[in-house]
């Protein structure tokens, strides 16, 4: 097993533990301990575990617009790519860490070695960059380079570790896998919005040629400034719908009350994350309830600067709500009522999410087919069935002081409470 | 009637003290912030310059000692909680002489029981709180009720029982100040001791009152259906056997929404003036459950619940609107819960309220909700005139009931208590009582409530 996470690149074998050869040779002198000399570590992972515990400043909305509208200064821009040159190793650092204290045989499965091995390589890229070097904007652009490669890198993640501890199912407790992958998956938030809002930056401050997608005019990096809600919620209502016409043949209807013109200051690949998973969840249970209801979606602004109360968005389905043997684990992560089974990491169920070839799945569509049809985890295709669509949601939500409640009356339908709170813009 | 004398004359005695005492309360204050870390029955407190030697004697308090050897004994029984589906059965038809004196005896012997534990409970509070004045006079009287009850001896006859019934018929009169007492005595102490500390309190103490009346009450009634089983003061419609003593078999969820929304309706009218307008209450939903439910609990919640939604479109909407927005109640059942859903455009609930807002301690507010209990007494002189006869089912209207006197009150009096209440009285029979605000908007609240009654009551807190 050694071997496979060695096998990668040659440039990793310094990054993993090495056994020292003096140990070996000893193996048959005798009960003696003289001469015994214990393992070395490489030096590398020293410097894992050093960057892992320099200090680390949670990530605010307030930090990600401190250099104002763009096009930034040189000087700005700088600032901001030196920031993420030194704390994006930090991150990187830290879920390194986290992977490789993990349970040997879980970090042996492919899948779980595969993002292993993700990880180590983009941190053994950014480090090779030189932080001295970021001076002028010709270096700050092939650092930006460097970060839209490796946000590249990572963007399957999800799926993947999913997959993942699906196969280690047998060796890990649903508790202990949720709990990794809640804490992991939440500090990949922050990794990649940190690495995200640097490109966003660049690309909005340096000229770019016309093939390349800039941010619109209201954007800070990924914040954008005058972000609408109902205008992410139709069109994650019109995606959601498609993907319904395609498995069911019907799309139920939704229409959007409250304060329908609202805008704030967010950052919209968040919302739309979250907006879609909640959408899928109330648009399955209204068709397959055969609710001729439709689903009503309202958005409240609280009175005052949007960092104060916020804007609540409530979706309202008459779809059937939740049998209350299952509101336990709603949150769990890999826990799906698809297809009408049950199953979550670890407990061994025959459920949807078994990797058996072919599977048990009524819609006709494998685990397999269903992992490579989502390209990543911001364009998840399927309608459902992973069971990250509520626990990420949350985690999405809260990571800015945000939240997301559930409310089930079973037998009539769901209502879900999104809060989320903005960012003043002190005249920004 | 002279029992109404004594508690409103007592009521008074409270409102007088109550200014009194709120200065003693900041007194206390300001004297237990030196002494906060350490509550010290010592009677040699650090004394800062500012309070003086009158003040502090206002404040002393001499407690009666009592032997505690008998209380122990009873505290160390537990008690033995019942179903709503127990209360039923027993009750039901072919009550005899046999059943109600067996009844009488479970009434005897699990009160000072019940009893018993609360006053336990008090007497491992701080020093500082039990002497709050409003505290002690809740203290007293239980002590009063345990030493009574417990004397009582075995009830062997139907007479037995006659005396039995009007002993506690006085109890329960004697025992109607207490909520507000409280009350007060909670929001007074709110700086002495941690508000979680005092919340838990209520929730155990308020619990254990609705259990010891829900028993007690349900004997009286059945003594009366076993003593005229064809005389019923004021039954609407309904069949004699609908009732079994306080428990409505047939509670109709929607009956009750409407009557009781008729009623607040007609509270908001009076309060804000007939032309100012009014929002409508639309039902939806399953309207066709019935179930068996003790119809005051419910009527109180609900009322509690729609109260606050009229309020706050009221409240939230300008003068010259002509229209408010509805609000919406849905009621919904499954195999084993009723639940009802009240959707309002009142304008949600700000972040910095909601922390407080099912603490009976109220946090930073404290002081204007005490100003509005001491409006409380006074509404006992003038309670015939606001009660309007519109609600109850039950079989005892003649009976003030304390529920009677908070559902009857005006909407003027905000006293602060109707949420963490009305969740005590859910989770009392095993439901609950959720909240969501959509801050800018409106709220919802979800009330669930068990149908078959199969669920015990929840005596402590944590479902033992």
């Amino acid at each position: 097993m050694y071997r496979v996470v060695a096998a990668a690149k040659p440039l990793q074998r310094t990054l993993v533990r090495r056994v020292s050869t003096n140990f070996n040779s000893h193996a048959g002198s005798g009960s003696s301990l003289e001469g015994y000399t214990p393992p070395t570590t490489s030096p590398a992972n020293d410097m894992i575990a050093q960057l892992a515990a320099k200090h680390l400043d949670r990530l605010s909305l307030k930090d990600l617009i401190r250099f104002g509208r763009p096009p930034l200064s040189t000087q700005s821009l700088l600032t901001s790519a030196r920031f993420t040159r030194e704390y994006l190793p930090v991150r990187l650092s830290r879920r390194i860490r986290a992977l490789r204290n993990l349970p040997y045989i879980i970090v042996s499965n492919p899948n779980i070695s595969t993002i292993y091995n993700n990880y180590i390589d983009s941190l053994t890229a950014i480090l090779a960059f030189p932080a001295a070097s970021l001076t002028n904007l010709t270096e700050e652009s092939r650092f930006t380079e460097l970060l839209t490669e490796i946000v590249k890198t990572h963007s399957n993640t999800i799926p993947i570790l999913a997959k993942g501890f699906l196969e280690c199912r047998g060796y890990v407790t649903p508790e202990e896998a949720t709990k990794f992958l809640d804490h992991h998956l939440r500090a990949r938030i922050g990794t990649r919005l940190m690495a995200e809002q640097h490109i966003g930056l660049h690309l909005a401050s340096v000229p770019q040629p016309p093939t390349v997608a800039v941010p619109g005019k209201s954007y800070i990096g990924t914040v954008d400034t005058e972000l609408r809600p109902a205008e992410i919620i139709d069109s994650c209502a019109s995606f959601v719908g498609d993907i319904c016409e395609v498995r069911y043949g019907a799309r139920p209807k939704l229409t959007i009350d409250g304060n329908p013109d609202v805008t704030f200051p967010y950052i919209p690949v968040h919302l739309e994350y979250i907006i879609t998973e909640l959408l899928k969840n109330a648009f399955r249970a209204t068709i397959e309830a055969n609710s001729p209801v439709p689903i009503i979606v309202t958005i409240a602004a609280a009175p005052g600067p949007p960092d104060a109360g916020g804007i609540t968005i409530r979706i309202r389905d008459q779809g059937g709500g939740i049998a209350p043997d299952d509101l336990g684990y709603i949150w769990s992560y890999s826990f799906s009522t698809f297809d009408g089974s049950r199953s979550s990491i670890g407990s061994g169920n025959s459920g949807h999410l078994d990797d058996t070839d072919g599977g048990n799945a009524g819609s006709g569509m494998d685990v397999m087919g269903r992992f490579t049809e989502s390209a990543g985890v911001l364009e998840p295709s399927s309608i459902a069935g992973l069971g990250y669509g509520l626990p990420m949601s949350r985690a999405y939500a809260q990571y800015f002081g945000g939240s997301l409640k559930v409310q089930s009356a079973y037998e009539w339908g769901t209502d879900v409470y999104l809060r989320l709170k903005g960012v003043g813009l002190d005249g920004l | 009637m002279s029992t109404i004398l004594q508690v409103s004359s007592r009521m008074r005695h409270c409102a007088s003290s109550l200014e009194s005492s709120l200065t003693q309360a900041a007194l206390v204050g300001s004297h237990a912030k030196i002494l906060r870390s350490r509550v010290i029955p010592t009677t040699t407190p650090t004394i800062t310059p500012k309070v003086n030697a009158r003040h502090l004697s206002s404040i002393q308090h001499n407690p009666r000692w009592r032997a505690s050897g008998v209380l122990d004994s009873y505290v160390a029984q537990p008690a033995h909680p019942i179903s709503l589906r127990q209360l039923v059965f027993f009750g039901g038809r072919n009550l005899d002489e046999k059943k109600i004196i067996s009844s009488a005896n479970y009434v005897r012997t699990e009160l000072p029981l019940r009893i018993a534990h609360r006053i336990r409970d008090m007497q491992k509070l701080p020093y500082v709180v039990v002497t709050n004045r409003h505290l002690s006079e809740v203290y007293e009287l239980y002590y009063k009720a345990f030493e009574s009850f417990r004397r009582i001896p075995e009830i062997k006859t139907l007479e037995d029982n006659e005396k039995f019934c009007e002993i506690v018929k006085t109890a329960l009169q004697e025992h109607l100040t207490v909520i507000p007492s409280l009350a007060m005595g909670v929001l007074e102490c709110n700086d002495l001791v941690p508000s979680h500390e005092l919340d838990r309190f209520m929730n155990v103490i308020l619990r254990s009152r609705i259990s010891r009346r829900v028993i007690a009450e349900q004997h009286l009634a059945l003594t009366d259906t076993f003593n005229s089983p064809f005389h019923f003061p004021d039954s609407v419609s309904h069949q004699p056997h609908d009732f079994v003593g306080e428990v409505f078999l047939r509670c109709n969820a929607r009956e009750v929404v409407e009557q009781v929304g008729k009623h607040t309706l007609e509270l908001a009218r009076e309060a804000n003036g007939s032309t100012s307008p009014i929002p409508e209450i639309q039902i939806e939903g399953r309207l066709d459950t019935t179930f068996p439910y003790i119809p005051s609990h419910l009527e109180y919640i609900i009322g509690e619940l729609l109260r606050n939604s009229i309020q706050a479109t009221i409240d939230h909407h300008t003068p010259s609107t002509t229209s408010l927005p509805p609000i919406r109640v849905l009621i919904c059942h499954t195999k084993e819960h009723i639940i009802f859903r009240v959707s309002d455009q009142g304008g949600g609930i700000p972040i910095a309220e909601l922390a407080h807002l099912w603490s009976f301690a109220k946090g930073p507010r404290a002081t204007s909700y005490l100003q509005n209990f001491s409006q409380v007494p006074k509404m006992a002189a003038t309670l015939q005139e606001l009660q309007k006869t519109a609600h109850t089912h039950s079989r005892r209207e003649s009976m003030d009931t304390s529920l009677s006197r908070l559902t009857s009150r005006s909407p003027n009096l905000r006293l602060g208590m109707g949420l963490p209440m009305s969740r005590v009285y859910a989770e009392y029979w095993a439901g609950n009582l959720e909240l969501h605000s959509l801050d800018g908007y409106g709220t919802d609240v979800f009330l669930q409530v068990s149908k078959l009654g199969n669920k015990c009551e929840q005596l402590n807190l944590d479902g033992v």
